[in-house]
């Protein structure tokens, strides 16, 4: 166990609104994450829960215009993301934290070569100190392509996009974000769009970069089977709040939240026995959200203290903590 | 219409479907998207396919609904062969095999109402007058848990579960003999999708259905399915009763399969296979490797699986695998 | 499980929900319409021009200058508050005429597009339905031969065989105007034809009548109604172009573009004869425009 002290991301009671004809979508309630140096975090939450707003909002890649943040601060490195100029945010995109989205045909221009987009992305994250000669932009580009196991990388840098598999160009893009030193890296899904076996692959792939380079991750997911694979602790998403959080271990063997606990009922497994009916109700509207807890429609155990107002995230053991006045006094 | 013996309501033989996808030096080139399949489902019980891409399971449903023509083979249902495209089929047949698409917001008209949607079985195959499609499409909602009002909404209106759950409804809206359900789940979260499967499992009891299940998501298909087929590149590796096929996969492209299933408990994590890590990329179906499709990945390896594709054997009864590991059992007998 | 009551509820309520997909999303197809300002500019244009044509004969403050008329005392009286656009050299009142011109714009663009838009559409949907076959082959080729006339030309060609009436100058803009909706309706149906919701309603078991009228036909409008709004920018300015040069709507009714050619020699120090005329012709066109605009925004964005 690598001791993880210095904490990276802290995000604190985000809330992130969208703009559309009836009013405001508001996606994000109150979002509380923290990530440390070298950790691997899981984000887990259904389609629509806002595990891609969070993602960008701590790269700042919102659609312009559109959204609205009404409070809320995204500690990195101790410098809050909402009030950084845009030229340090600039460094923070091409030098601090690198994304890998979920569809990787969609993530590659295919109308430039690999070795193109990898080099583009190595020339605007060096400095003027850097010094970077086409040569050594070719050698950094070749090495970070060997280092996802593609095969015949020299090849592989004069290729496009079309010319390779769902894989191999998820495999490129995990090579564009580790082509220079990174300190987060944050997956969105990288596996969805491939084949079960193949998604097996880019996870291993991912956690042993990860390991090898002390690099923290956060891994955005809506499999909880994924996550407890791949990840250091987990947070749980429900209607852009986080309603539980711990170490995969305690996850699972002791889940608290009501949804927690509906979610893990729902996901069938291998060993049989049949699949829980779900949770009754759907998504909360996020231009109307119930007041005080955003689950308490889908509550079997919703009580008036529910309405009041949103409950906060409470340690009520060691790492494990949990947003429910069920466990609070 | 008369029935063979065994129940079997589908009976798939030696189906082929190629796609010609044009030409180079040595003739024309084809996806061998299905490449010779056996298969049968008795009346009743749900069949689970499943594979990756390009294994060729989407392919054998569209055959069978009569979407495409056979290459060669047969695929007889309640005894006769249907292996036409659906526009030269009977109404009559149309109606007692349906299909649930994987893409809920494909699959329903989004310039309709759910009401118009729902009628269309009931105005092609009934004379059902008009004063009585109201009840029956109350009815019918009511079968999948969706209120009366859904009737005057449109597909781009409501979630992705509620467009699969009315897709259902029109599937079943004639009480077809046989459903054929292509990854109805794959698009849907984890908690619509619990939903949805325990609905479907309700309904086949209640209308007594048969069900060919197709999905990538072995977890799902442990709970949902009696038997379960596993397909690699149009060909069919393993054939087994469902707690079989988890407890003592033989098939190395099984074992591949089912140990990179992520889970979430360790009862499940015990029961994974530990020796086979998926390795390699899974081969276009334009380049099918020879003998074998599988040998370039598998570990067990032997000099014969490059050369010469494997029959099928029988392993134990209702336990079928293709694979020459086992070829010596079928010698010994 | 439901009761009776709530039944007959949901049937009551049947009774008064409006059916149409269109109707049912009002508040947000406005939304997405007026989300653009312009769009309500060109809205209110439109409006204003169509509300003076059908009012025309009413509306107007000297009825009886679109007939025969003369008054030389008054002519080529310069823009005032008695004539808003000054006179013409024979003493008419711009104004009105401009007004009334509309009329004869309005109706030559809504008879066209009520001949073409139905036969275009109709051939479109064929061809695209049986691509690849010699239906689709057939129809094709026609409608490229006719795309691949200028427009203007053809029109002219026409009406200079025929007698210059308005009649026979729509008949002219008709012949060539059916093939840009083949064109593009064929495009749109050919690939709605492989969605699944087709292929869903081909496998219960829909007639070939069925499929493209009541599954494919509807999502292939929306391009089709932008396209007539700013067709009728077109064909007002077309119709136009053929007054200019005498072919259309004979003296002394008027119409817009022979109003710019009279007064064309009077340029420029009676510039109100042609100038007024023209930016009526402008105006229509902009509005027009810019309704088109917002109607793309409102039925082919998939904006929430």
């Amino acid at each position: 166990m690598k001791t993880k002290e210095d904490i990276l991301l802290n995000i604190k009671d985000l809330h992130v609104w969208y703009r559309v004809y009836s009013g405001y979508l508001k996606v994000l309630n109150g979002i509380r994450l923290m990530v440390r140096e070298g950790e691997r975090v899981g984000l887990v939450g259904e389609a629509g829960c806002g595990k891609t707003t969070t993602m960008k909002s701590i790269l700042q890649i919102l659609p312009p215009g559109d959204f609205h943040i009404p409070q809320g601060q995204i500690f990195y490195k101790g410098q809050d993301v909402l009030k950084m100029s845009f030229k340090e945010l600039l460094r923070l995109r091409s030098r601090e934290i690198a994304v890998i989205f979920q569809d990787p045909t969609a993530a590659l221009n295919p109308v430039f070569t690999i070795g193109n987009q990898i080099g583009d992305v190595i020339k605007y994250s060096a400095t003027f100190k850097d010094n970077v000669h086409k040569e050594k932009i070719k050698t950094q580009s070749i090495k970070a392509l060997k280092e996802v196991y593609l095969p015949d990388p020299e090849r592989m840098y004069i290729n496009y996009p079309f010319q390779l598999s769902g894989g191999m160009r998820q495999r490129v893009c995990i090579a564009i974000a580790i082509s220079s030193p990174r300190n987060l890296l944050i997956a969105d899904e990288p596996g969805t769009s491939l084949d079960v076996t193949i998604q097996d692959q880019i996870h291993r792939l991912l956690n042993e970069l990860v390991e090898k380079r002390n690099t923290a991750i956060i891994l955005i997911t809506h499999s909880l089977g994924v996550a407890r694979e791949m990840t250091d602790r987990i947070y749980v998403m429900y209607a852009g709040t986080i309603v539980e959080t711990a170490t995969p271990e305690i996850l699972f063997k002791n889940p608290v939240h009501p949804y927690t606990k509906g979610l893990l009922a729902s996901v069938p497994k291998i060993s049989g026995g049949g699949i829980a009916r779900g949770i009754p109700g759907k998504l909360p509207s996020y231009l109307n959200p119930p007041s005080g807890c955003r689950f308490k429609l889908r509550c079997e155990q919703e009580k008036p203290i529910c309405s009041e107002k949103p409950p906060q995230l409470l340690e009520i053991e060691k790492d494990h903590l949990v947003a429910c006045y069920l466990t609070q006094r | 219409m008369k029935q063979t013996k065994n129940n079997e309501i589908l009976k798939i033989e030696k189906l082929k479907k190629y796609f010609n996808v044009g030409k180079d030096k040595k003739g024309p080139i084809y996806v061998r998207a299905v490449d010779g399949v056996d298969l049968n489902i008795k009346d009743g019980e749900t069949l689970g396919l499943v594979g990756e891409s390009g294994s060729g399971k989407s392919t054998i449903a569209y055959t069978v609904v009569g979407m495409y023509r056979p290459t060669s083979g047969q695929i007889m249902f309640k005894g006769k062969n249907i292996g036409i495209e659906a526009s030269r089929r009977a109404l009559s047949l149309k109606k007692e095999i349906q299909i649930v698409f994987q893409d809920p917001g494909s699959s329903l008209n989004p310039r309709q109402t759910i009401e118009q949607i729902l009628t269309l079985p009931f105005r092609i195959h009934t004379q059902t007058p008009k004063r009585q499609f109201r009840k029956k499409m109350v009815e019918l909602l009511e079968k999948v848990e969706l209120s009366p009002d859904y009737l005057y909404k449109s597909p781009p209106s409501i979630g992705g579960g509620e467009k699969q759950m009315v897709a259902i409804a029109r599937a079943m809206a004639l009480n077809p003999s046989l459903i054929i359900l292509d990854e109805p789940t794959s698009a849907l979260d984890v908690s619509v999708q619990a939903k949805i499967i325990n609905k479907l499992i309700d309904l086949q009891k209640e209308m007594n259905l048969t069900y060919l299940f197709i999905t990538h998501d072995l977890s799902l298909m442990r709970n949902v399915a009696d038997r379960i087929a596993i397909m690699y590149l149009g060909k069919i590796c393993e054939v087994a009763e469902s707690a079989t096929f988890f407890e003592k996969p033989i098939h190395p492209y099984t074992q591949m399969l089912i140990s990179s299933v992520p889970v979430v408990t360790k009862e499940e994590e015990n029961l994974k296979p530990k020796k086979v890590i998926s390795t390699g990329e899974i081969p276009s179906p334009v380049n099918i490797p020879p003998g074998c499709s599988f040998h370039p990945r598998c570990l067990y390896k032997m000099p014969i699986c490059s050369k010469i594709d494997p029959e099928m054997i029988e392993f134990s009864p209702g336990h079928i695998v293709r694979c020459h590991l086992f070829a010596k059992l079928e010698n010994k007998k | 499980m439901r009761n009776s009551n709530q039944l007959n509820n949901s049937i009551a309520i049947s009774l008064v929900r409006p059916k149409s997909i269109f109707w049912l999303n009002l508040g947000k197809n406005w939304y997405k319409f007026s989300w653009n300002r312009l769009s309500i500019v060109g809205l209110v244009i439109v409006t204003g021009i169509i509300i003076s044509a059908i009012f025309a004969p009413w509306i107007i403050p000297y009825p009886e200058h679109v007939g025969p008329f003369v008054d030389f005392e008054n002519a080529l009286q310069a823009p005032s508050l008695q004539y808003l656009f000054g006179t013409d050299n024979i003493g008419r009142d711009i104004f009105s005429r401009v007004i009334f011109a509309f009329r004869g714009a309005l109706i030559m663009a809504v008879l066209v597009l009520a001949l073409v838009v139905p036969l275009g559409v109709f051939l479109g949907l064929i061809a695209g339905n049986f691509k690849d076959t010699w239906i689709d082959n057939v129809i094709m080729r026609i409608t490229d031969i006719f795309l691949s006339v200028p427009p203007l030309i053809l029109a002219l060609a026409i009406a200079a065989v025929l007698k210059p009436t308005l009649t026979n100058a729509m008949i002219a803009i008709s012949i060539m105007w059916w093939s840009w909706y083949t064109r593009l309706v064929y495009g749109m149906a050919s690939s709605i034809r492989k969605e699944y919701f087709v292929v869903a309603a081909s496998l219960m078991g829909a007639s070939k009548f069925h499929i493209i009228f009541r599954e494919i036909l509807p999502n292939c409008m929306s391009p089709v109604f932008t396209k007539m709004a700013l067709d009728v920018g077109w064909i007002i300015l077309i119709g136009a172009s053929l007054s200019f040069v005498g072919l259309g709507e004979q003296p002394p009714i008027p119409a817009l573009g022979q109003m710019v050619s009279d007064g064309a020699r009077y340029m420029p120090i009676f510039w109100w004869m042609t100038i007024f005329p023209a930016l009526a012709i402008v105006l229509a066109i902009l509005g027009f425009n810019l309704l088109g605009d917002g109607i793309r925004d409102m039925l082919e964005t998939g904006v929430e």
